[in-house]
């Protein structure tokens, strides 16, 4: 607490929550629009911050509100990243000799990034993500090339998505689930902008990492299905999801979460069997799609520097 | 263009060698005499080695033996290497060879520093068109210092930028990428180009247009194949044609590329939402841009750095002995590297408990008494210049430092403060002239060692003013006697601050009526002064005999370590304020309690201490490998060591400054106002009290903020339970009251927000709205 400064008011207030909006559980317990094989929509952009050696800011629409829900609150919230990437640069002489670039990544969740606010202290799950990230860039920049100089990969979440359905939010079990299946979206799109803001930096890389999710997921009355790009507010029950960081062109994974009840492979002769398996092909799937829309803003902003410089 | 030319005259290895130095955490900012000497010896043998057989310049060789740490054998090699590698090479590489050979390779196209010239050539300052970015920071092209490191990957990005432009005859439309892409196979293979291009010199991109042939064919997920190369090429008329549909049956083979949403607009300013920039409007958009640089002016330091930078030259004279760590607030991100190394540097010893009998050893010291008193008053009644004048007649300042420090107040038109300075360390308290924070500082006399806690008096300082008095053993009430001043200070701080100390326990106070250099030593402003204040005192519950009154001026020096000598005071024949605050009987210190410390500060005290906090010992005693809780965070931690007024001490006693170096904690678990108790008696962690509060002005159920010295939470005040007489603290009858009247005593309830250390009989203060509305004593 800031002691020099005449401080806030004490006691805040909570935004009204109407019991109108708490009913409509039929209306939105399943409400995915996109087709199973479809991932959201993405934006991707370099070039954020300028004091930064490279940027980038992504975001996943949110889905558009249902009609029969007027209220904001049951809207699907989309995702908004923004990563900055500092470096290389030396490292202080106070650090002992390292003969490869020292990557450490950061995730910071804003105070306002979920329904529930965020305190300052970097918590588990932060933590969590941060090092599934360092993982997923560690196989992508090629470190030896900078010897002596270290990076620092810093996303902050802007919004990131609630993890169980509106209801079961407003019937108060908040506790328990945190840390679950909104987290493997935002360590996806982690990884993708982080992937952009690398890129953005010029620091060099073996590939483009893009991230990809993939679920399998109960629907009301209706068999185990799977889908990319799971939103958790969309479905009634997510069973299983997985997380992957995938270099397209080498066709490498660097980075794999899954988590849930899953069998390890496939028995029968479905076509799409519900195994682990068919569940990372699905997600490198999502990562390639990702990617797409990655190399569009990559061209994009490259093109861009490319006009000023021949401008200037 | 004429500029241009000129930019293409420029030396990068000059520029680069500009960068030098500035920075102080390059690795490298200037060579030493030593490595010169090394260099040179360096050259001459390698120059003997290789003989006829290659033609390097001197800068290159110097360049790689720096590399190589002036190994002669490792340096001939590379360079020769290096000439061979410029060959065309046969084999085609693998996959993975890319890492292997990188360092080698890398060093090839851009040897250290020497960056042939032809190339420099085309090395373009990068120009002021906008990029659609937020705004802010130090752009890269403002030739600040920068480490030839960060120098050499500015210069790579920017040559990568640059590079296809050599290949004019491309069609402007076709996209970089595809023209990265597309060289090797387009182009002869010049020696220079095709291998550093195809090796060191890769972007992502190209890499994965080279390396898309040879795909592991172990695991083709259905989409890989779905995606032939050609595709990535298509995407750009893709794109835009799949911006506005909903995309209802969107497949993988659409890029699913989402338009700005109207946060993202925002951020990236129009040119976000066409996806090709309008060239056209590029002269639009760069004015705007220059004109939200006048908005702020980066070149000043921001509000947060004054702040910031403020409270850090505070720190240090306020706790001598301690090493300032701005660092460890501020920006724990950008040293997390370096922080963690030093943290893994230092191992852990771990203390051994003595076993002490501190009181025992507590008897044996016959150390002299030590008491804590608060200076307070309303704002400027000259409290700070009389602590001053305190410590510069007990010869604790020295006349150098006041010179200094009034040759400096002047110039800032301000020399009547000069005194003030002793106490306000801070820049901004001393450019305003005003106390903010509690400042301490010592001095001893024959019989006693005092800590002086200088209380600031304006209003919206009163939470500082809090946790000074807090710590106080008795009170120094500083009055203003100069015609109106004194009056006014009554109706402001005078009365809210003598109320605060006597809610916080203090008993006795000492009077300094001040400034009566103004009125001519008038013995009858004195009186009348002295009859209101005691009037006023009394009914706020101080016993009279408590009370001293003293007539003095901080500024000359009257009557605070000397006797006043103007004949117009003879009238008083009382001893000097230093006898007065001597005469304070010692106070009964809680040795036989549990331990109770509440924190004051949390600081790094140093390389060997990363973790150190202070504050005052209420009850109890403690010493080095004690096991410590702090509340309510419920972490233990370890003593490491103890500073008992600035010297190392095995152990400490209720009623003594303490810094206590910790270990075996995260520092996150503290925060100013947390509670040090033993593990075996707790303080309670509470989130609904009982109090018996006073009222200082109305109270009703509200929001109000409880401070208990350094400890703030917000919490409400839920039930007003019952109103207490005055005199005996019976419940008075009646029905239930809905409104607390200033000067009422009630019982209420208080929820909290979060639990907070408190226990019975602590005394707290209730404030809401910046004002104080009550004080009281948990039940
Ligand atoms: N004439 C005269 N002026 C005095 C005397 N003592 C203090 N002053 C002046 O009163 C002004 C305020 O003095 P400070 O010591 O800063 O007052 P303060 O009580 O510490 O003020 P805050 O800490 O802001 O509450 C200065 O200009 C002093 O020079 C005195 O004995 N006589
Ligand atoms: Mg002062």
């Amino acid at each position: 607490m800031d002691r020099r400064r005449v401080n806030g008011p004490a006691g805040g207030t909570a935004p009204p929550v109407y019991a109108s909006t708490l009913t409509g559980k039929t209306a939105s317990a399943a409400n995915r629009t996109r087709q199973p094989n479809e991932i959201r929509k993405i934006f991707v952009k370099t070039g954020l911050t300028p004091s930064a050696s490279g940027s980038a800011y992504l975001e996943l629409e949110s889905s558009p509100a249902t009609h029969h829900s007027k209220s904001l609150t049951n809207r699907t919230p989309a995702l908004k990243l923004t990563c900055t990437v500092h470096g290389p640069r030396p490292l202080p002489r106070s650090a002992p000799f390292s003969p490869q670039l020292l990557l450490s990544t950061r995730v910071k969740f804003a105070p306002f990034a979920a329904r529930q606010r965020r305190g300052y202290i970097p918590d588990a799950s932060e933590k969590d993500l941060a090092a599934h990230l360092e993982t997923a860039l560690r196989g992508v920049l090629i470190g030896e090339r900078w010897p002596k100089s270290g990076v620092d990969v810093v996303v902050t979440v802007l919004e990131g998505e609630e993890d169980c359905p509106l209801e079961a939010l407003a019937e108060g079990n908040q506790g328990g689930r945190i840390g679950g299946w909104g987290l493997m979206s935002i360590l996806s799109g982690c990884i993708t902008v982080a992937s952009a803001a690398v890129t953005d930096a010029g620091i060099d890389c073996v590939d483009l990492i893009t991230g990809g999710v993939a679920a399998i997921v109960r629907q009301p009355s209706a068999p185990l299905q799977l889908v990319l790009d799971p939103c958790p507010s969309d479905h009634e029950e997510i069973v299983a999801a997985c997380v992957i960081g995938y270099l397209q062109s080498r066709d490498e994974v660097t980075e794999l979460w899954a988590k849930g009840n899953i069998s390890p492979s496939s028995s029968g002769k479905e076509t799409k069997p519900l195994c682990f398996e068919t569940l990372v092909d699905l997600a490198v799937e999502a990562a390639n799609g990702a990617r797409r829309v990655l190399v569009e803003a990559i061209k994009e902003s490259t093109e861009a520097k490319l006009e000023s410089s021949a401008v200037g | 263009m004429s500029r241009h030319k000129l930019v293409k005259g420029l030396d990068l290895d000059e520029e680069l060698n500009d960068f030098d130095g500035g920075v102080e955490d390059d690795y490298d900012d200037g060579v030493s005499a030593e490595d010169k000497e090394q260099l040179r010896q360096g050259l001459i043998r390698v120059r003997e080695v290789i003989g006829e057989n290659g033609d390097f310049t001197d800068k290159e060789i110097e360049d790689s033996l720096w590399h190589y740490y002036y190994d002669v054998d490792k340096t001939v090699n590379y360079l020769l290497s290096q000439k061979a590698g410029s060959q065309p090479k046969k084999s085609k590489k693998k996959k993975g060879d890319a890492v292997g050979t990188a360092a080698k390779d890398f060093f090839k196209d851009s040897p250290w520093l020497n960056i042939p010239k032809e190339r420099c050539g085309e090395i373009l300052i990068e120009p002021l068109y906008p990029r659609g970015r937020l705004l802010g920071g130090a752009s890269k092209a403002d030739g600040a210092p920068k480490s030839k490191l960060a120098a050499l990957a500015a210069a790579r990005k920017r040559k990568e930028n640059l590079k296809p432009e050599d290949d004019q005859d491309a069609p402007s439309s076709v996209t970089l990428l595809d023209r990265l892409g597309a060289k090797p196979r387009a182009r002869k293979p010049d020696p220079q180009f095709s291998s550093s291009s195809s090796d060191s010199q890769r972007t992502p991109a190209e890499q994965e247009k080279t390396t898309q042939a040879r795909k592991y064919p172990a695991r083709k997920s259905p989409s890989a194949e779905a995606l032939p190369a050609e595709q990535l090429t298509e995407a750009p008329s893709n794109a835009s044609e799949d911006l506005p549909s909903s995309g209802g049956d969107g497949e993988l083979e659409r890029t699913p590329a989402a338009a700005p949403s109207v946060f993202a607009r925002t951020i990236f300013g129009p040119s976000a939402e066409s996806h090709a920039p309008a060239h056209g409007s590029a002269d639009s958009r760069m004015s705007k841009s220059l004109e939200y640089h006048t908005e702020f002016d980066f070149t000043v330091p921001s509000p947060d750095d004054v702040v910031i930078k403020a409270q850090s030259t505070k720190r240090p004279a306020q706790k001598p002995g301690k090493q300032p760590a701005p660092q460890a607030n501020n920006d724990r991100s950008v040293n997390a590297i370096a922080h963690g190394v030093e943290e893994v540097a230092i191992e852990d010893v771990r203390v051994r408990r003595k076993n002490l009998d501190v009181l025992a050893e507590f008897g044996k010291l016959k150390a002299k008494n030590a008491a804590n008193f608060v200076v307070i008053g309303h704002v400027d009644a000259g409290k700070s210049t009389l602590m001053g004048r305190l410590l510069y007649d007990l010869k604790v300042i020295d006349q150098r430092t006041l010179d200094r420090y009034r040759k400096e107040a002047e110039r800032l038109g301000k020399g009547s403060f000069a005194l003030a300075w002793v106490l306000d360390q801070g820049t901004e308290e001393r450019n305003r002239g005003v106390t903010i924070d509690i400042a301490m500082n010592k001095f001893e006399t024959e019989t006693t060692s005092f800590t002086i806690l200088d209380a600031p008096g304006h209003r919206d300082f009163i939470p500082n003013m809090i946790a000074g008095a807090s710590q106080a053993d008795f009170a120094v009430l500083v009055i203003d006697a100069s015609t109106g001043n004194f009056e006014s200070g009554l109706k402001g701080q005078t009365k809210e601050h003598a109320l605060l100390v006597r809610s916080m326990g203090v008993q006795r106070i000492v009077v300094a009526v001040n400034k009566l250099d103004t009125v001519a030593w008038s013995q009858s402003r004195f009186d009348e002064i002295t009859q209101q204040i005691s009037a006023f005192l009394t009914t706020a519950g101080f016993q009279s005999k408590n009370l001293a009154f003293i007539p003095c001026a901080g500024l000359t020096g009257d009557n605070i370590v000397h006797k006043t000598t103007d004949p117009n005071a003879s009238w008083y024949t009382g001893p000097p304020l230093i006898s007065l605050l001597e005469s304070s009987e010692p106070v009964a210190r809680a040795l036989e309690k549990p331990l109770r410390l509440t924190i004051d500060d949390i600081f790094r005290g140093g390389v060997q201490n990363p973790l150190s906090i202070s504050g005052r010992l209420d009850a109890g005693t403690i010493q080095v490998g004690d096991t410590i809780l702090v509340m309510p965070a419920k972490e233990t931690a370890t003593i490491k060591s103890i500073e008992v007024d600035s010297a190392p001490s095995d152990w400490a006693v209720a009623g003594q400054n303490l810094i206590l170096h910790l270990s075996d904690i995260d520092p996150k678990y503290l925060k100013s106002g947390d509670v040090i108790c033993p593990p075996s008696a707790p303080i309670p962690c509470l989130t609904s009290l009982t109090v018996k509060v006073l009222a200082f002005s109305h109270i009703t159920p509200m929001h109000v903020e409880v401070l208990k010295g350094r400890l703030h939470a917000p919490g409400r005040v839920t039930k007003l339970l019952a109103e207490l007489d005055k005199a005996s603290g019976n419940v008075v009858k009646g029905k239930k009251p809905r409104l607390l009247k200033p000067g009422a005593v009630a019982r209420v309830l208080l929820e909290m927000e979060e639990a907070v250390p408190l226990e019975q009989g602590g005394r707290v203060v209730l404030r809401a709205g910046g004002e104080t509305v009550g004080a009281g004593l948990v039940e």
